[in-house]
């Protein structure tokens, strides 16, 4: 078996991870046209207008979007593989697992049966349209302690880790996403303004913090893969060519 | 003598939950002849109305909302065998108990909107066609678990390699079939008829008779997997 082969699982879950992230850019901004969100503000009509322009990229969008959903396991998995190689407790690991393994459902698969349900009928009350608008938003944007109990638990196992999995001021970047979870909370309440679901604080500010957050987890895991030797000890720097090749490859660990 | 370590048990707990799913299958009279998307709201309610339809709702729905999550035990008994497979990363086992924890919970929310639809029947029959399509959309659309499943359990198997794998190849081949088998259920919002409609031949018959399927090839490999695991085992001091 090459060095290679070793890690061919850890680039199953890091691939699926990279994939998932673009088609979800692709589907959800380009496809079913939910992303950059609309105003919560609207009536009955021109929500039911809005669900009419967008009625096709609604329906597929989130047909595909609820089978690449399941993608979410195998990169939560690798996820928690990375928290599995610090120095600390597997009661992380598989905290975040667990934590991330339900947040699909109200972060993202209950907005494309609301919205599935709202485009396949036109013709349906448009207070009912209006009623699986907000369904599909607040569940959307609202959904927040998965997430920021999930980023707290990740900063906590990366400021404790003493095998240098991840570099310090990440675990600090997860408090700034576990923030934006925290400044969200308004969006239940405000229909208008910056703290509303489609505001400047709500959704512009969290979206530029979540794209800088998983580009550099993204880059950090791909790193630590690279760097992996499959031991318990500190994880070693980037070698480079023939050193990376000519050391060893431990025992798996369990 | 082996220890009596409950495997066993949970392993018989399958054609239990499997009768019992059956069961609840046949018991809702929304099932056995599918309900079609093309009903209008006075019939949807009218079906709920009915004092034939309505007990046999209620009552299947209680069983499935009883056993829904029955079968997360042989999924552990899975993630048990693939954490004896050949790999160097607990990935896979990882992933099988992530699809654990999500599969079930979309059955519970679908079986959670029959349920509310027939609670009260009265209600303005918008409402019930709503609740409705929210159970049959979430139901027959929300198969990203499910695939997943399938296709980590064949990637854990071809990953496998080792003088005896722990499950044979052909259950690998099995698992990616009976995912393709699930994909044309997520498109149940784009027809109102047609195999892909969600009491179509695709989206309906072949989903739901892949996932029987499933249930019952797994359980008969996984049956064969801990029955060699045990032969293999030296006994204890």
């Amino acid at each position: 078996m090459t060095h290679h082969d070793d890690k061919r699982e850890l680039w199953i879950g890091w691939w699926t991870l990279v994939v998932f992230y673009n088609l979800y850019g692709l589907l959800f901004f380009v496809i079913a046209r939910t992303q950059p969100p609309p105003s919560p503000s609207l009536d009955a009509a021109a929500i039911a207008e809005w669900f009419d322009a967008r009625r096709y990229g609604l329906l597929y969008g989130y047909a595909i979007v609820s089978i690449v959903g399941g993608a979410t396991a195998i990169m939560n998995a690798m996820l928690a593989c990375s928290i599995r190689r610090m120095s600390v407790s597997r009661a992380f690991a598989y905290s975040y697992l667990v934590i991330y393994a339900l947040a699909t459902l109200p972060g993202m698969l209950i907005m494309g049966v609301a919205c599935t349900v709202g485009a396949m009928r036109p013709d349906r009350d448009p207070a009912l349209l209006h009623w699986l608008y907000d369904f599909a938003f607040l569940s959307f944007e609202g959904t927040m302690g998965v997430f920021l109990i999930g980023s707290l638990v990740w900063m906590a196992a990366v400021l404790l880790d003493r095998n240098g999995v991840f570099p310090k001021w990440f675990g600090y970047l997860n408090l700034c996403n576990a923030l934006t979870e925290v400044v969200v909370a308004p969006a239940w309440i405000f229909k208008r303004g910056v703290f509303a679901w489609d505001g400047a604080i709500a959704w512009w500010i969290n979206m530029a913090v979540f794209v800088t957050y998983t580009t550099v987890f993204l880059t950090l895991l791909r790193r630590m893969i690279e760097r992996e030797d499959f031991g318990t000890g500190p994880l070693p720097a980037l070698a480079t060519g023939r050193a990376r090749e000519l050391a060893g490859t431990p025992g798996a660990v369990r | 003598m082996r220890r009596a370590d409950g495997e066993l048990i949970l392993l018989w707990t399958l054609p239990v939950v499997g009768v019992v799913w059956l069961a609840a299958f046949l018991l809702f009279p929304g099932f056995v002849r599918p309900m079609s998307p093309t009903m209008s709201a006075e019939e949807v309610a009218a079906f709920y109305r009915d004092p034939e339809n309505l007990p046999r709702i209620r009552y299947s729905m209680i069983v499935f909302n009883w056993f829904a999550v029955g079968l997360i035990p042989i999924l552990a008994l899975i993630v048990l065998q693939i954490r004896r497979m050949a790999h160097r990363t607990p990935i896979f086992s990882y992933a099988i108990i992530a699809c654990a924890a999500g599969g079930p919970t979309i059955f519970l929310m679908a079986n959670l909107f029959w349920l509310t639809a027939a609670f009260r029947p009265e209600r303005d029959p918008q409402h019930i066609q709503l609740f409705n399509d929210l159970a049959w959309v979430t139901f027959s659309s929300q198969v990203g678990f499910l695939v997943a499943q399938s296709v980590i359990l064949a990637l854990a198997i071809y990953l496998d390699r080792q003088q005896r794998p722990v499950f044979p190849r052909w259950v690998a081949h099995f698992n990616l079939v009976v995912a393709v088998l699930m994909l044309p259920a997520a498109f149940v919002g784009l027809a109102m008829e047609g195999p892909f409609a969600w009491d179509g031949l695709l989206s309906f018959w072949v989903r739901n008779a892949a996932i029987g399927l499933w249930i019952v090839v797994m359980g008969v490999v996984l049956a064969r997997a801990i029955a060699w695991e045990r032969a293999e085992e030296t006994p204890g001091p």
